[in-house]
């Protein structure tokens, strides 16, 4: 296990988040309805699509085109 | 040389059947029945139309090959080829 | 370079949706789909995609391998218990088929790339991102500006490659 790679990934995650929170169009996430805006919180956050998609009752490429075509976060890792 | 030029023949063959095959089930089906299914289902009856291959197009449907082979029936796609 | 590669559902569904798509079989024979990511997309879009990748031959899908796939589970388990973002089956599954078939894994999930970095098991498997592809489809001839072509790559699938990932490639950028 090579611990200062493991190191810097927590670095480059948590750096993605400051990313994905600052691109977010959050009207607009703000405006949906419950299940879909904790979907989408939950993605900015975690940038994990797959629960995300789940929270949001989605096929995972059907909520990813969803959270960066129209919730505007972009995909970092 | 001549084995060359038989298995060159015999391709074509082949070749010419599965598009002969094709046709036939483009003809056959039931275009209204596949547009009317979500996208998933949509798609690997499309590519169905084109390959012939039920294996790929249940992988695609997300189906068992028998759940597949229903669903192509249902959609009036012949089996050919 | 593989000649085949194995790509994950990350990878797809950006990939997918990029104009110059086919560019990716100059690098490969063949790219492999698991079962287990096909079965997750649901877009006609990327769908429509891989119909047309298995009708030319250029896809095919990657069957569950038993061996593979009880690998791919412990690395799921033992990746939770890190304080890192954890793998997925998928992206597990195809890290543990890249190292034994030899194939690429083509992902953008940053649990399979950090695995690929932290540890050892995984250390010789080629992981590439998109940014990795249109690198060496720069290098190879293919397209003509690498820095264009990522601009264009990030307009269409919203994908943004940080500093970080861009430092590797500071001369060609």
């Amino acid at each position: 296990m090579d611990e200062g790679k493991l190191r810097e990934w927590v670095e480059r995650l948590r750096e993605a988040r400051e990313v994905r929170r600052r691109f977010a169009n959050w009207e607009f996430i703000k405006s949906q309805p419950p299940k879909l805006r904790v979907a989408l919180e939950y993605f900015v956050e975690t940038g994990d699509f797959r629960t995300a998609a789940a929270l949001a009752g989605m096929g995972a490429d059907e909520f990813v085109d969803f959270a960066r075509f129209e919730a505007g976060i972009p995909l970092v890792y | 040389m001549e084995a060359m030029g038989e298995l060159s023949a015999k391709l074509r063959e082949w070749i010419e059947y599965f598009e002969e095959a094709r046709e036939v089930r483009r003809r056959f089906a039931n275009w209204e029945f596949i547009k009317s299914q979500p996208p998933k289902l949509r798609v690997a009856l499309e590519y169905f139309i084109e390959v012939g291959d039920l294996y790929n197009a249940a992988k695609l449907a997300g189906m068992s090959v028998e759940e597949f082979n229903e669903l192509r029936i249902k959609a009036g796609i012949p089996s050919v080829g | 370079m593989s000649a085949s590669a194995v790509a994950d559902t990350s990878f797809l569904i950006d990939w997918a949706r990029y104009s110059r798509s086919k560019l990716l079989f100059k690098l490969f024979d063949v790219v492999f789909i698991p079962e287990s990511v096909l079965a997750e997309l649901r877009s006609e879009r990327t769908l429509t995609w891989v119909a047309q990748g298995l009708e030319e031959g250029k896809l095919a899908v990657l069957p569950e391998l038993p061996d593979a796939s009880r690998e791919a589970l412990q690395l799921v388990a033992r990746s939770r218990r890190l304080p890192v973002r954890p793998v997925d089956y998928p992206e597990a599954y195809c890290l543990v088929v890249g190292r034994e078939l030899g194939y690429a894994v083509l992902t953008e999930n940053g649990g399979a790339l950090a695995v690929r970095d932290y540890d050892p098991n995984f250390a010789s498997v080629e992981v590439l991102r998109a940014l990795d592809i249109l690198y060496r489809l720069w290098k190879l001839g293919h397209v003509e500006s690498f820095r264009r072509e990522l601009e264009v790559y990030e307009r269409e699938t919203k994908r943004l490659y940080t500093a970080r990932d861009l430092a590797k490639y500071g001369d060609a950028l």
